[in-house]
């Protein structure tokens, strides 16, 4: 399949860098691991990281890689992970997410309880949120 | 039920598993699969006149989620 190229010479910031964003994110990561659900310091935390990296998304700032003009028949491959994935939530969902049948949030809640698997999974979360506004 | 959480749970990373499977097919060289970056891409390019509804709704999700999952 035809790969899309890079832009052609965007010009690299210095904030941009590996070497900037990998220690800010670490930084609010542990900051953010600290903070209990339901607090207002998590919520202003996750409203501030996450309306930053949606204005630098939406805006283009960072954008460097061309997307598809058109995907193939066979994407319809992704159809089949998150179709399944999509299913077991909504019926979990509308199940109530009990002890019994679990939505995949109510998975997570004792995994987010831990200070360190919840850092980890908030630098994973603004990573991601990086990675897709450079695309 | 023990048993349904279990099959829910078994569910739940069976649909994760598939998700890295299509990922590493698509990740090989040659692959016509796109990687779930280039799908990203793809559906982000969605525009509505001047408007980047593409864009706007995929940042807006991934926001949301963090918001869902790190503060509520």
């Amino acid at each position: 399949m035809e790969r899309p190229s890079e832009f052609a010479a965007p010009a690299e910031r210095a904030w941009t860098r590996s070497a900037v964003l990998v220690p800010v994110f670490a930084l609010i990561s542990l900051v953010a691991g600290a903070l209990p659900s339901f607090s207002l310091s998590a919520n202003l935390l996750v409203l501030c990281t996450g309306g930053s990296l949606f204005w630098i998304g939406v805006s283009n700032t960072v954008r460097e890689v061309q997307p598809l003009p058109r995907v193939p028949a066979v994407a319809a491959w992704w159809i089949v992970p998150f179709g399944l994935l999509i299913l077991v939530e909504a019926a979990t969902f509308l199940l109530g997410s009990t002890d019994s049948h679990p939505t995949l949030s109510r998975l997570a809640d004792p995994v987010l309880e831990r200070y360190l698997a919840r850092s980890a999974l908030f630098y994973g979360w603004m990573t991601a949120f990086w990675g897709m506004a450079r695309r | 039920m023990m048993s349904l959480r279990v099959l829910v749970i078994a569910l739940f990373l069976a649909a994760i598993a598939l998700l890295g499977v299509v990922e590493t097919v698509a990740r090989r060289e040659r692959s016509a699969v796109p990687t779930l970056g280039e799908m990203c891409g793809f559906v982000m390019s969605y525009r509505l006149g001047w408007l980047p509804v593409g864009r706007i709704g995929v940042f807006g999700f991934w926001w949301w989620l963090g918001w869902h999952f790190f503060a509520r």
